[in-house]
């Protein structure tokens, strides 16, 4: 019995050292970054604003990425802290005058999390372990009753939004859409990408794929298995909320479809396509979709949503791993020391 | 005093009609264990059915008929063909079915457009209680859905199938042992579950008319409903459902629907977090 402990004990290190020699998850990382970074050296300016846009929606990616990629938390509501956040900011700029982004970025990462932390909090904490289904029905009817409420509430524009926010300002320099606020976006991406990157691979980031992987053995290890969640629940919400008022600022106005059920699935389409539990998957499964979507939607506008449907289908069905895993082999997705996501018992508890 | 009965009058029926969507929910949630996200879409696709054969020129209530058939069917070949590789994990099967749903719901949507296609009742007119007028085809969804709620029970509980059904929820692996093809049980489950939602649109298409998000109005609604019933037996969606939907119409006589509407749902949440079991936990019938 003890022999067996010993063997897995001195296998597990091992299994990682043999993952770091193979190294093409930061090849598909550098690749990214780079074409990220010429990319509107080559674009038209029209072409530029629409990857700005990509971008910020990569950044949402990576905040559901992270509760259902790494900690098997099904958000089905992601959206109501992007959403959220994007309103916030906008009745900053328009009631108070707000702008400078030294305070409506933050100020939207603070909304996210303060949502997170009371939806989180309300969801996954608490005397009963809350299943599986319940939080993402909890999530996606969090979400469904944002989108009601700002429909219905005339302060906030009702059907039509806010319209016209301000630019973001620094000092007396208006950030308007363009190659200044696309760079400004993928800095923020990238960096929020460095720091998720290293929280997944400390041991925090080992705890959460356990989580995901055996909910029950890690709780046995002595984790506390829902403050875990409720964590990596709040941090992610902070993310939507920083991306969400990003967007805000650069669409120049929001609307209630933001905070609901169609951007909270969509978010959720980006990162099983790409590969869920990889960080670059989510960046990789956004970008493909929106580029296909930008794509088809002048001549193929009606069938695109079907299209959708079947890929999602497909992807379920066949390639739970997504896109990445075409490229990148099982062992070396991060985290990942067993079962691919989607078979198994993945996520149940 | 009469404006009270109407009122009651309205609640009941469209208490009904959430019983009505949500029992081929619960029946697939409970004795399946999956959450089926393509249910709305079966419901719009029964409304589809039932518009289908009256542009036709063919009597509506011919296509009410028609559609727990047509839907119930297309339901069995989804479920051999599709849902039955989602049953490992619940989340898998949660996101899987949406996806099915999306695509039937964008092909509709194709189909018709952004209209709001009507539907006439095959029963017009009103029934008086002396001042008061209560409309006869909701009276004859609450007498239907009455009726399909006792057929449910009854096919659950008192005959072989049911008892089939009942043993492969239990005890997959001992009742594929005593003989019972539990794949072909889980097809005829879905298609029944599929059936009753296609029913469901036929019936409220003339109340509501056909519009693309028919299906995905009732979506969010019921599977809160299920949640909150309990799931795992047949009496626990139904009073989800009863509870569910008289909330749902009693609120927006008394506040603002919106906020009515919205409260319903928290109410909900709340509710299922302090009591995960649910109002009834008994498992089975």
């Amino acid at each position: 019995m003890t022999e067996t402990t010993q063997t897995t004990a001195l296998r597990i290190p091992l299994r990682v050292s043999r993952s770091r020699q193979l190294q093409v998850l930061p090849i598909i990382e550098i690749v990214v970054l780079v074409i990220g970074a010429l990319l509107p050296l080559v674009l038209k300016d029209y072409l530029t604003v629409y990857a700005t846009r990509v971008l910020i929606l990569c950044l949402f990616a990576l905040s559901f990425d992270l509760v259902w990629g790494y900690a098997g938390i099904m958000s089905f509501g992601q959206a109501v802290f992007f959403g959220t956040a994007g309103y916030g900011v906008a009745l900053l700029a328009r009631d108070l005058g707000v702008t400078s982004i030294l305070l409506v970025l933050p100020a939207g990462l603070l909304i996210g999390l303060a949502f997170a932390l009371l939806l989180g909090g309300f969801l996954l904490l608490g005397r009963h372990p809350s299943s599986v289904i319940f939080v993402s029905l909890g999530t996606l009817t969090g979400s469904y009753a944002a989108d009601r409420v700002a429909r219905g509430w005339y302060y906030l524009g009702g059907q039509n939004g806010i319209p016209s926010i301000p630019p973001m300002s620094l000092g007396s320099y208006d950030i308007t859409e363009g190659p200044v606020y696309y760079y400004l976006a993928l800095g923020i991406l990238v960096l929020v990408y460095l720091l998720c990157r290293f929280l997944v691979r400390s041991q925090f980031g080992l705890a959460l794929a356990g989580l995901r992987e055996n909910e029950q053995r890690i709780a046995f290890f002595g984790y506390q298995v829902q403050r875990l969640k409720a964590i990596i629940f709040s941090f992610a919400g902070a993310i939507a909320g920083l991306a969400g008022s990003l967007y805000a600022f650069h669409e120049g106005f929001v609307w209630p479809n933001m905070l609901g059920v169609v951007m909270s699935t969509q978010v959720v389409l980006y990162v099983l396509f790409g590969g869920s539990g990889t960080l670059i998957g989510a960046v990789i499964g956004t970008v493909a979709i929106e580029a296909v979507s930008f794509w088809l939607s002048n001549s193929y506008q009606d069938i695109w949503p079907i299209i959708l449907g079947a890929l999602l289908l497909l992807v379920i069905l066949f390639r739970p791993a997504g896109l990445i895993s075409l490229i990148l082999s099982e062992r070396e997705r991060v985290g990942n020391f067993g079962r691919p996501p989607g078979k198994g018992d993945h996520g149940s508890s | 005093m009469d404006n009270l009965f109407v009122a009651l009058f309205e609640i009941l029926s469209f208490g009904a009609i959430v019983v009505l969507v949500v029992l081929g929910l619960g029946i697939i949630a409970s004795m399946m264990g999956i959450f089926n996200f393509a249910q709305g879409e079966f419901v719009l696709l029964g409304a589809y059915v039932t518009y289908i054969v009256y542009s036709a020129g063919l009597p509506v209530w011919l296509g009410m008929l028609a559609a727990p058939f047509v839907v119930g069917a297309l339901g069995f070949v989804l479920e051999r063909s599709i849902v039955r590789r989602f049953y490992a994990a619940p989340v898998v099967a949660m996101l899987g079915t949406y996806a099915l749903g999306l695509i039937i719901r964008e092909i509709v949507r194709g189909l018709i457009g952004g209209l709001y296609l009507s539907v006439p009742e095959p029963l017009g007119g009103s029934v008086s209680i002396g001042t008061m007028h209560f409309s006869t085809w909701r009276l004859v969804i609450i007498l239907i859905t009455a009726l399909v709620m006792i057929g449910s029970y009854l096919l659950l509980a008192r005959t072989a199938f049911g008892l089939r059904i009942r043993a492969s929820l239990e005890n997959p692996a001992l009742a594929r042992a005593s003989g019972i093809s539990t794949n072909a049980i889980y097809g005829a489950t879905f298609a029944f579950g599929a059936a009753l939602a296609g029913l469901a649109g036929a019936l409220i298409v003339p109340v509501f008319s056909l519009f693309a998000d028919l299906g995905l109005r009732f979506l969010i609604q019921g599977f809160v409903a299920v949640m909150v019933g309990g799931v795992g037996s047949f009496a626990g969606p139904v009073a989800g459902a009863g509870v569910i939907g008289t909330l749902a119409a009693a609120l927006p006589w008394i506040i603002p629907p919106v906020i009515a509407d919205v409260l319903v749902f928290v109410l909900a949440i709340i509710f299922i977090k302090f009591r995960p079991q649910g109002l009834i936990s008994t498992k089975g019938i």
